[in-house]
């Protein structure tokens, strides 16, 4: 693990350097997801201020693939409005992390997407 | 449990009278030590041993039914010849002292006092007066408690110290036959997965804890100290770093991790590239466990387990018999 990255150095140092880990001292939303298969768990936390993000944060046990994923996902979400985060999708994470995800490894990027969106569907209906 | 709060309360909740017999004083080498239990109820049956077995098991149980029918508590002060000697382990003839009393509320009360707070991670010691007036009489140690159990003139010291506890890091087939042993061993284990269906109670009844979130956070959250064992059976790195790395910033004496030496080299990597001394790298057991052949999932928790009560016991887990 210590080599090269079979993904590519976007994921390599967004693995090993991951931006935004850690957590908010009083997040606005904070939402915690998991593959049920292979263990990996993200908890995002967002600041909201005038239904604009302010800050983001995730941490989580999470492999190469979701670790990257979450790092990129969180460094674009500064200044969205809530509604804009409905503009954050897939293709967008996987430009970001300019390589190509097989099928089977594809959840590994869904998962921090699919938490961040439940988090905020659920403060916005709390 | 400890095994003396576990015996009293199958015999309080089986409602039954019984005698307790303690083993408080052993000269020469004997397969039991100072405070091991024995206990009688009122119809024959015995729970637990003060030997393993032999003469001295036998005398206890003469006496029982005196104590039973009314006798107050006595000290059994056993002078072995050799033959007897060498059926219970002595090497040569030796003595035992075990002390027989009734089981009477007020005993359960101040045991049950104890067990407060053991389970609350303290240790307690109980002084009992062994013979002439007020044997029997019992007092309850907080501060300055002496490291083993053992007898002072004519007050035994009952060591109360909590139980070691096994984390274990991972919810799968190898984790649920290795509550049981440790459990049958006197551990408290606590098993964490970020998988509900993998950490439950169905698949795990016996453990005391079992928790599910994101399992490096919740390994900060976690005592670990030097009378706990952690091993990760989770066999995925992105749970096997992190955690490793709060382990071995604790000072618990046993690092086991589940993998081959390959897969362990390439962890130990990991760490390292975080920062982690050699010095501390040492401290992780991979493979796993003992060389006991086998490769079904009780057979590894077995392999495992074994080599955890070896560590804790301060052994190599070698064959006594090659000793």
């Amino acid at each position: 693990m210590s080599n090269a990255s079979p993904y590519g150095e976007v994921i390599q140092e967004h693995f090993r350097h991951p931006r935004n880990y850690g957590s908010l001292d009083a997040p606005d939303v904070r939402h915690e997801g998991f593959n049920p298969f292979c263990g990996d768990r993200v908890r995002i936390e967002l600041s909201v201020e005038a239904n604009a993000i302010t800050a983001a944060r995730f941490a989580g046990d999470l492999c190469m693939i979701a670790k990257a994923a979450s790092s990129l996902l969180t460094g674009m979400l500064e200044g969205l409005s809530l509604d804009e985060v409905a503009t954050v999708d897939e293709r967008r994470l996987l430009d970001a992390m300019q390589t190509e995800i097989r099928p089977a490894r594809m959840q590994c990027v869904r998962l921090p997407l699919e938490t961040l969106k439940t988090g905020v569907e659920m403060w916005r209906n709390r | 449990m400890h095994e003396t709060f576990e015996l009293i309360e199958r015999l309080r909740r089986a409602e039954r009278r019984a005698v307790m017999a303690t083993l408080v004083r052993t000269v020469g080498t004997t397969p039991r030590k100072e405070g091991t239990k024995m206990f009688v109820g009122e119809h024959g049956d015995v729970f637990g041993s003060v030997t393993i077995g032999g003469c001295v098991d036998g005398r206890v149980l003469e006496h029982s039914a005196e104590i039973l029918a009314g006798s107050s508590p006595r000290l059994l002060e056993m002078q072995l010849g050799d033959e007897e000697a060498w059926e219970i382990g002595l090497t040569c003839g030796g003595a035992v002292d075990v002390f027989v009393e009734p089981l009477t509320d007020e005993l359960i009360a101040i045991y049950d006092r104890a067990r407060v707070e053991w389970d609350a991670g303290r240790t307690v010691a109980l002084t009992t007066i062994l013979s002439g007036e007020g044997a029997g009489t019992r007092q309850l140690i907080e501060q300055d408690v002496p490291a083993t159990s053992r007898t002072e003139g004519n007050v035994y010291i009952e060591v109360l110290r909590p139980p070691p506890t096994l984390l274990i890091f991972g919810g799968g087939a190898v984790s649920i036959p290795l509550v049981s042993f440790a459990k049958a061993t006197g551990f408290r284990t606590i098993v964490v997965d970020g998988r509900p269906r993998f950490a439950n109670r169905e698949r795990f009844p016996d453990a005391d804890d079992v928790r599910v979130g994101i399992a490096s956070e919740i390994a900060r959250e976690l005592r670990i100290n030097a009378t706990t064992a952690v091993v990760l059976v989770a066999h995925d790195y992105k749970i096997d770093v992190p955690v490793l790395k709060r382990a071995l910033d604790t000072d618990a004496p046993y690092i086991g991790l589940l993998g081959s030496r390959r897969r362990g080299a390439a962890i130990l990597q990991m760490l390292r590239d975080e920062g982690v001394s050699e010095e501390q790298l040492v401290r992780v057991r991979v493979p796993i466990g003992l060389d006991l052949g086998g490769d079904t999932p009780a057979e590894i928790a077995l392999s495992i387990a074994s080599e955890v009560v070896a560590v804790m016991h301060g052994r190599t887990g070698a064959a006594l018999s090659a000793a």
